[in-house]
């Protein structure tokens, strides 16, 4: 069942990519830079919050004051405050595509469920910021966001009061929740850079920005939104007058819009259960060759007496998964005895691509069950036949 | 390529082909159609329905596909091993540029493709007899057609035999060089065309 979904879902991400090949170059399709982009997209974010920092004062008097005082006497300050308010929601449309695009297309498998784990945890982590980037402003939705917030944490049974109180610095409206917030949004902000290099640690040559006409384009947009649609506050938020409706925005707010259908306590729980299940993902299907149908390569076997330690292997394994270490002994090959580096593939990391054997020009490495001379025998017989 | 490979290619297949190509590049090419060999990624164009069981596709019998795990895998030797034992052509599909299943497989093979066309031009085989296409798991039919085409083009060129297959027996420039002088007193001029086949 889930899987003939999944072919149906990797069956319509393909036929899309196919459109969008047919408009432009397969270099230049914004769906394979999808993980650029949202690199992009942060760097602007981290580039125009610097700018909004040097201002802004996490006081309930003065916050909401700051925050118009960008808007309306810092010079271009409307133009930052809106993009850095809309890369952030592109910022999380691209996260969004990039997070659908690799479960549908499987880039999940094998041993690359590492950057699947720390993607997760960069998702889950942008949308918290974004929620306390909604407070920061301090108009009615953001008072109603920590209301709400609030009385959410406080239905968690047990330890529900005490997490509230962990959030805001105490039951309701206290003067530690504003500079709480400004920690909550710039620190975890931090955090995505140390995530990002968990995401790209095993990952030889990543993707990280988008070709220059995306990157234009992207800037563009951004650029003419924040000029055209100036991102404005609510009114200023006042515990004499509370708000009743939510300013929905559905990027970042929906799990407060869904608190209309549900309990806070289900929310919670729903919560929990999605993220839960987003990192069970990679684990989720059957993770042997065999059972997907394919062939059994074997993991790639560096053949000690040829390696000459060039490293092409090493530039070329996508997943790192081949180290280069001080050679213990000369190899046997002309070429090799003068070595001083040793490939070594390791096997946690090897998802059986044989990239590596074609890096190599000296024929010291080897997919064991797929070997060269299988390949040309095969070839033997194709051109026999 | 097409110039050079479509006035010669008609006239040289419709009267001198059995022999010639049958000499040129063994049984292989005694057919019609030149033998094509293709390496096939196992996540891009999936090969069910279009390949018959002995690796044959069904709509061009002259076409074998070996499936290999990655585009990246395959060692330019490998293109070179099939042209020189009797292949007119090999070429590797891959996933969509950019799209690879394994990141990058396919931009190697794209360098190294582009590399040994080089390569194959200082060794005088025609750089044409080597592609690279690119299709997603469920583009078979613009699959189908891209190999078409390139077979197409293959049977387009001269069908010359690879000249570095026989040297290292040594034997092609002592029999020119012996020839030659025979050739030499009457034969000169009709002598161009024969210096592909014969060497």
């Amino acid at each position: 069942m889930y899987r003939r979904l999944l072919a149906s879902l990797l069956r319509w991400t393909l036929r899309l990519d196919v459109g969008i090949n047919r408009v432009y170059p397969a270099d230049f399709n914004p769906l394979y830079y999808t993980g650029g982009l949202s690199n992009l997209f942060l760097t602007i974010l981290i580039l125009s919050g610097l700018f909004l920092f040097f201002y802004y004062v996490p006081s309930y008097n003065e916050a909401y004051t700051t925050v118009q005082y960008i808007s309306e006497r810092v010079p271009y300050g409307q133009i930052i405050r809106g993009i850095h308010r809309y890369s952030a929601d592109g910022f999380v449309i691209v996260i969004l595509l990039h997070f659908f695009r690799n479960w549908f297309t499987e880039r999940f498998r094998f041993s690359r469920d590492e950057p699947w784990i720390s993607g997760m945890m960069l998702l889950v982590f942008a949308g918290f910021i974004g929620v306390t980037g909604y407070v920061l402003v301090w108009d009615q939705r953001a008072e109603l966001l920590v209301v709400m917030t609030g009385n959410a944490l406080a239905a968690v049974p047990a330890v529900g009061g005490w997490l509230r109180n962990l959030l805001f610095g105490g039951p309701g409206l206290t003067n530690l929740l504003l500079p709480r917030m400004l920690f909550l949004h710039v620190g975890p902000a931090v955090l995505l850079y140390v995530l990002l290099w968990w995401h790209y640690v095993r990952l030889r040559h990543p993707k990280v920005w988008p070709p220059a006409v995306w990157t234009l384009f992207s800037l563009g947009v951004v650029l003419l939104l924040s000029g055209l649609i100036p991102a404005a506050s609510q009114p200023q938020a006042s515990p004499t007058t509370p708000p009743r409706a939510l300013a929905v925005d559905w990027l970042f707010l929906l799990p407060y819009v869904s608190l209309k259908y549900l309990t806070p306590l289900w929310l919670i729980v729903l919560a929990t259960v999605i993220i839960v299940y987003g990192l069970y993902i990679p684990y989720q299907l059957p993770e042997t060759r065999a059972e997907m149908g394919l062939r059994e390569s074997g993991i790639a076997q560096v053949i000690d007496a040829n390696c000459t330690g060039c490293e092409l292997c090493y530039y070329d394994c996508p997943y790192n998964a081949i180290v280069m270490a001080p050679s213990p002994h000369p190899g046997v090959t002309k070429a090799a005895q003068a070595r001083k580096l040793l490939a070594i593939v390791l096997e946690s990391r090897c998802v059986e691509c044989g990239i590596c054997i074609g890096a190599c020009p000296f024929e010291a490495l080897e997919l064991p069950h797929f070997l060269e001379q299988d390949v040309e025998a095969k070839v033997l017989a194709a051109c026999r036949s | 390529m097409p110039e050079l490979g479509s006035p010669p290619a008609p006239r040289s297949r419709s009267a001198p082909a059995p022999d010639v190509l049958a000499r040129a590049a063994g049984p292989g090419a005694a057919a019609r159609r030149p033998k094509i060999v293709g390496f096939l990624c196992d996540w891009a164009v999936s090969a069910e329905g279009i390949v018959r069981e002995d690796g044959t596709m069904r709509d061009l019998p002259n076409v074998t596909l070996i499936k290999v795990p990655c585009s990246g895998f395959i060692r330019p030797s490998w293109l070179e091993f099939a042209l020189k034992n009797g292949a007119d052509g090999t070429f590797v599909c891959g996933c969509p540029l950019g799209d690879c299943f394994n990141r990058l497989g396919n931009n190697l093979i794209q360098d190294r493709v582009a590399q040994m066309r080089r390569r194959l031009e200082r060794q005088k085989i025609q750089p044409d007899r080597v592609g690279t296409i690119y299709y997603g798991l469920h583009e078979q039919e613009q699959f189908v057609a891209a190999v078409r085409e390139f077979s197409d083009r293959v049977a387009q060129l001269p069908a010359a035999p690879p000249p570095p297959a026989r040297r290292p027996g040594g034997a092609s420039p002592a029999q020119s060089a012996g020839r030659l002088p025979g050739e030499g007193a009457d034969g000169a001029p009709s002598g161009p065309t024969p210096a592909p086949e014969e060497s």
